[in-house]
């Protein structure tokens, strides 16, 4: 478990969540069933997580659909009471100090709007200053560093529903920082965005992040959000963490694997070679997975013939597919 | 403490405002809204003017006290709906897990809930309160006993629909419960209590407190008595501090959803 220290702002304990769903069988008939005699399935969505974050830290929380995520983020914002478990957020629990922890955390949503959609993104901005009990002399200058930060000028006064929603999500994430939180929570931001502006987004949190300070826990299913933005990695699936490790030890280590992209003067034939896994081979165009445990780059390439390649390519594996591969061998 | 209910006075006030801004986008639909609701309520008045041709005494209410009867009611159905509009539809907030952004607030959730938007027709209801007050007989007495009743009663008939909406925590779709409860409510508000007997008068000072909301203040403004004022008070308190409670233990159960949805 990483980040465990003085730093920390967020340390939780053997969370657990369980959740009771009515089952109903097909048809008329199973739901008249369900009304006399119901039953229930019990979801265990989260299961006995421990973990920490240190302050400024970026980290992405992450795992397959269903896989506890949401919750643990609810449970860690006071939106949901655990079933066991503690969790101590900048020293409060949210359960019991919900109130006073809404102070110090900023959330958004992707899926779900907070702004108030027939007002500009300055009056939602006063809305929320107002909602977090700042003075307004500081919320006017805390709008006009973040319209600037966020580069908000060109709509800021142009009503919420006229936005688009790159423009919309950035005043999302502006509205959470009025209060000038210690920890913002960002579940899926740029869910539903191009990809020009999900960089644009991901710059703006970067830069959020070196200004303030301010810790991020970054859920996302887009694996390029957390390539660019965060540091550390904890994958959770079937409500359990199944992985916590630095972004750099997830790359270079978990899975173990190169690709070589070649091109040859003269074909090579590379079958039943231990470690080297041919993904495609057309015409003098070769492109192989190298497990570097069994072996090195350098024996790979003596194979190929140095004097053969035209040119050549290596490359980790995707960070997608080593995640994908995680949340696989979380399903066995 | 002190500071807390001024920070929540001042939020109440932002959202309450800015949702009838929402409101006044469509000026046409905002006054068609509240002269419909008017001339709604004005027919029911119509029956009653045959009715009294009839007999002078109904239920025990002359027609001026049904005069007063229909004011109450339409000004604490009136306050209740433009306010606290949420409240009857909290069912399906907690169900469809809205309940979200409040719960990320620093703000009391269930009156951050409730306020969040205004229903522009209560307007109506609360002038056609004020126009059968007049129609009463004005004076300073009256007017500042038929305020205190709408406001009490107002909260009297919110907190009943909290209370019926919260078992959603517990048994899913309550929204038919609180419905009907709801509509008792509004329909028995506006009949003599003289004409009910028995165990529908007993339910009139429990679970359907109409006695509260509407009966006692009726003989409050007529017949002005401070045991009644004081009753009022007491039980305005209790079923308050019931949708309160009742709110607040049942959302430890509240499960949220992740279905997308927008502050429209």
């Amino acid at each position: 478990m990483k980040g465990v220290g003085s730093m920390a702002v967020i340390t939780v304990k053997k969370l657990s969540k369980v959740f009771k769903v009515k089952v109903k069988e097909k048809g008329l008939k199973g739901s008249l069933k369900s009304i006399i005699k119901p039953k229930y399935n019990i979801i265990k969505a989260v299961k006995n997580i421990s973990f920490s974050v240190d302050k400024g830290e970026i980290i992405a929380f992450i795992g397959p659909n269903g896989a506890g995520k949401s919750t643990s983020i609810k449970m860690m914002t006071g939106i949901l009471f655990p079933d066991n478990g503690t969790i101590d957020i900048l020293g409060l629990d949210p359960s019991k100090d919900r109130k006073r922890l809404a102070y110090s955390i900023g959330c958004v949503f992707g899926q779900k709007e907070q702004l108030w959609t027939h007002l500009t993104p300055y009056d939602n901005f006063k809305f929320f200053g107002a909602i977090y009990d700042i003075p307004e002399s500081i919320v006017e200058k805390k709008i006009e560093e973040l319209r600037e930060l966020f580069e908000l000028e060109e709509f800021i006064n142009t009503p919420v529903r006229n936005l688009s929603l790159g423009q919309r999500i950035r005043c999302e994430i502006v509205a959470s920082l009025i209060h000038e939180p210690k920890i913002l929570f960002l579940d899926e931001p740029t869910i539903g965005l191009d990809p020009v502006v999900k960089e644009k987004i991901r710059t703006l949190i970067k830069r959020m992040n070196k200004e303030y300070k301010t810790t991020v826990v970054l859920t996302s299913h887009d694996i390029s959000d957390i390539e660019k933005l965060c540091k550390r990695v904890i994958i959770v699936n079937k409500g359990q963490i199944v992985l916590d490790d630095t972004m750099d030890n997830l790359k270079y280590h978990y899975l173990n694997k190169k690709i070589i992209d070649v091109k040859m003067k003269e074909k090579v034939n590379l079958d039943d070679v231990e470690g080297i896994n041919i993904l495609k081979d057309k015409d003098y165009n070769l492109k192989l997975e190298v497990d570097l445990k069994k072996k090195t780059i350098s024996d790979a390439i003596n194979l190929l013939n140095i004097d053969n390649i035209i040119d050549i390519n290596i490359s980790n594996i995707p960070l997608e597919e080593i995640i994908s591969q995680i949340y696989k061998d979380g399903d066995k | 403490m002190l500071m807390e209910v001024k920070s929540q006075i001042k939020a109440t006030h932002l959202s309450i405002k800015y949702a009838l801004q929402r409101e006044l986008l469509n000026k046409f639909t905002f006054i068609s809204n509240i002269l419909f609701m008017i001339i709604n309520n004005g027919c029911f008045i119509v029956q009653w003017i045959v009715l009294y041709s009839l007999k002078q005494n109904i239920g025990g209410y002359s027609f001026r006290q049904i005069l007063l009867l229909w004011g109450l009611a339409a000004m604490t159905y009136g306050i209740s709906r433009f306010f606290f509009k949420e409240a009857f539809n909290l069912s399906d907030i907690i169900n469809s897990g809205k309940l979200d952004n409040y719960l990320i607030q620093p703000k009391n959730v269930l009156i951050s809930c409730i306020t969040s938007s205004v229903e522009i027709s209560a307007l109506g209801d609360i002038l056609y309160g004020l126009i059968m007050l007049i129609l009463y007989g004005l004076s300073v007495k009256n007017v500042i006993l038929f305020l205190t009743c709408g406001i009490l009663g107002s909260i009297v008939l919110t907190s009943i629909s909290i209370i019926f909406s919260s078992l959603s925590f517990w048994f899913g779709r309550t929204e038919m419960v609180a419905n009907t409860v709801d509509s008792l409510m509004t329909n028995f508000a506006t009949y003599p209590e003289g004409i009910f007997k028995g165990i529908i008068k007993i339910m009139f000072y429990t679970c359907l407190p109409l006695g509260i909301t509407t009966y006692i203040p009726v003989k409050l403004i007529s017949n002005f008595s401070l045991p009644d004022l004081i009753f009022i008070i007491f039980g305005t308190f209790i079923f308050t501090s019931l949708a309160f409670i009742i709110f607040y233990f049942g959302l430890k159960r509240y499960s949220s959803t992740n279905l997308m949805n927008a502050r429209i």
